[in-house]
């Protein structure tokens, strides 16, 4: 079975490039979906933009730091606290949100006046915070305000602070994926080796692509610390700015989320010479083997196994708990691209759940040859979906529960489909031991919930008069 | 050594190992020689190179590996010396075909990150 055109894609055929049916026999030499491709015009699209991918999905999740986000308020207010990533500081980056507030006489008039006078307010009604990430939108790109002079002469005026600029608008790429790539290639090149911290341990990593949803990397920190390896940065979970500018001093980039920030850790192996080694933090299988290797590299794997088996010992009948009632519910996951490959199989080795459809918003086609190799046949592969799409993939693999965001999972609901909340979670973190048993609970909770079915019930009967949808 | 075991060895590297699929042609190349290299000595009860960085890099993705199958395939514990190296040479050319010759990735041979 090649390509699939979807009865709803039949105005735009180009879309047949982009799904995929799997069968016995076929791999991704023979089939694989354009993807990281311009979204077609017609279809509607679930992405975001580009300054959207290094603003909300990477930059934001720092700690200690001022996202200023140089245009109109809504490109402030819509890349902010709807990704729930909290922070050990009192959740800083949830708190505030910061915008020059463009409006039509700045436009016209130029708005690097308005930058200047922006960044000294608000290091001025901030005075702890020293640094800051400045990030340019389509109008202040469109009308050519150059934010880097800007950045450089407060800093001149202010030596204590230090500001990172992004010029990454929403039009410079096709998906949020361009923006995950302009903030990795800026970082490397401008501010990692501009600062050392004090080494405490003989075994240092990087932790890189996880953003600390729901408080992920802080569950993960508690096994590093016990296994005696110090973080030198969190890219960017937790994280603070200035350990980020030490990302040199690692002896190891260990990868989770290969899409938003495998390029920082191929730049840090390049030009660094550390190694990048991936690995899979979801799921109970795939995070043993994870910290095995961590453990092979540094020569301490007997810790790695001590850690394995209490964690082990402690959450593993609970998970079994959730095994035996979720063995065969189909899921399909509509997420940005790493979590189906992340998800896939873990969900099936760990919990017995069948993946029936995956969807990926901003994936490459890395990302679906990992997905396609790891996933099942008669399983849908989908770049970049729409809601046409999903509807009719929905009738086709009837699926018992949908991880995917809050858009399209208000979108499901009115099926009366439950949905998990596959990027900000439902009740996280879902990472690690703990993090899995948390994420067959939400699932669990998901699928054997009433009320979704109650909902669909009407006292009324056939009498209720229906509206046809627009799409009917 | 047959092709049926390549092949089921290929099956659990495809479903398991993210290094097959780094960003690039050079970078799957490396780790396909350097992991395919040491998972070989390891199975042959040699001692790998752990030197070097990038060589503990590969060893820790070859001992999760060889760990791994020996409990999934225990038929290669069987396996004469001669037999386990056409066995992972065969394994690596698979690879090599799968992952970088004839990958439809367009990406793949981009000189940038």
């Amino acid at each position: 079975m090649p390509m699939v055109l979807l009865s709803c894609d039949k105005d735009i055929p180009e879309r047949e490039k982009h799904i995929y049916l799997k069968v016995d026999g076929e791999d991704s030499r023979d089939f694989l979906p354009v993807s990281n491709a311009q979204t077609i015009p017609g279809t509607l699209s679930e992405r975001g933009c580009a300054f959207c991918g290094a603003k909300l999905v990477i930059g934001g999740v720092l700690k200690d730091t001022i996202q200023m986000i140089h245009g109109p308020m809504g490109c402030a207010y819509d890349t902010w606290h709807t990704k729930r990533y909290p922070t050990d500081n009192g959740h800083f980056n949830m708190k505030y949100v910061w915008s020059t507030d463009m409006k039509e006489s700045h436009i016209v008039f130029g708005g690097e006046k308005r930058l200047e006078k922006s960044i000294n307010e608000a290091f001025d009604e901030m005075p702890d915070i020293k640094r800051m990430i400045v990030y340019t939108t389509c109008p202040t790109a469109l009308i050519g305000d150059d934010i880097k002079p800007v950045c450089k002469k407060v800093m001149s005026e202010r030596p204590d602070v230090d500001i990172f600029t992004v010029e990454c608008p929403g039009f410079a790429g096709v998906s949020q994926s361009k923006g995950h790539h302009v903030l990795n290639i800026g970082w490397i090149n401008e501010k990692v080796g501009t600062l050392e911290k004090n080494i405490t341990s003989d075994y240092t990593m990087n932790f890189i692509g996880d953003f600390n949803i729901q408080g992920d990397t802080q569950l993960l920190q508690q096994y590093w610390d016990r296994l005696g390896i110090q973080v030198i940065s969190h890219f960017t979970g937790n994280g603070t700015y200035d350990d980020l500018r030490c990302m040199q001093q690692a002896q190891l980039n260990v990868v989770n989320c290969a899409r938003s920030s495998g390029y920082i850790a191929n730049e840090l192996k390049k030009q660094y010479g550390i190694p990048r080694l991936d690995i899979d933090s979801w799921g109970f299988s795939y995070m043993a083997e994870g910290i095995r290797k961590i453990c092979a590299f540094f020569g301490i794997e007997d810790r790695g196994e001590a850690l394995i088996a209490d964690e082990t010992a402690k959450w593993k009948p609970k998970l079994d708990w959730y095994k035996e009632r979720l063995k065969g519910a189909r899921m399909a996951i509509w997420t940005g691209g790493p979590r189906l490959w992340h998800w896939t199989k873990s969900v099936e080795d760990d919990l017995g759940i069948q993946v029936v459809a995956m969807s990926s918003k901003f994936g490459h086609q890395e990302d679906f040859e990992k997905v396609i190799a790891r996933g099942q046949a008669g399983t849908y592969y989908i770049d970049d979906g729409n809601e046409l799409e999903f509807f009719e993939i929905i009738d086709l693999v009837k699926p018992d529960v949908i991880f995917t965001g809050p858009r399209v999972g208000e979108l499901v609901k009115k099926l009366h489909i439950p949905y998990v909340n596959g990027h900000g979670y439902h009740n996280g973190p879902y990472m690690g031991f703990e993090g899995f048993v948390n994420l067959a609970r939400d699932t669990y909770n998901a699928v054997h919930n009433p009320l979704l079915k109650l909902a669909a019930t009407d006292i009324r009967g056939g009498q209720r008069k229906v509206f046809l949808e627009a799409a009917e | 050594m047959s092709q049926q075991q390549i092949d089921q060895l290929f099956g659990y590297v495809q479903e398991r190992c993210l290094w097959q699929f780094h960003s690039r042609s050079w970078d799957r190349q490396e780790n396909i020689d350097g992991i395919i290299s040491t998972a070989t000595d390891l199975l042959h009860g040699q001692q790998p190179k752990k030197h070097a960085p990038m060589d503990r890099m590969f060893y820790a993705d070859a001992k999760a590996m060889v760990d791994d199958l020996k409990v999934r395939f225990p038929w290669i514990l069987d396996l004469e010396p001669t037999r386990v190296t056409e066995l992972m040479a065969g394994l690596k050319s698979k690879l090599v075909d799968q992952t970088i010759t004839q990958s439809l990735n367009r990406e793949l041979h981009d000189k940038l990150y």
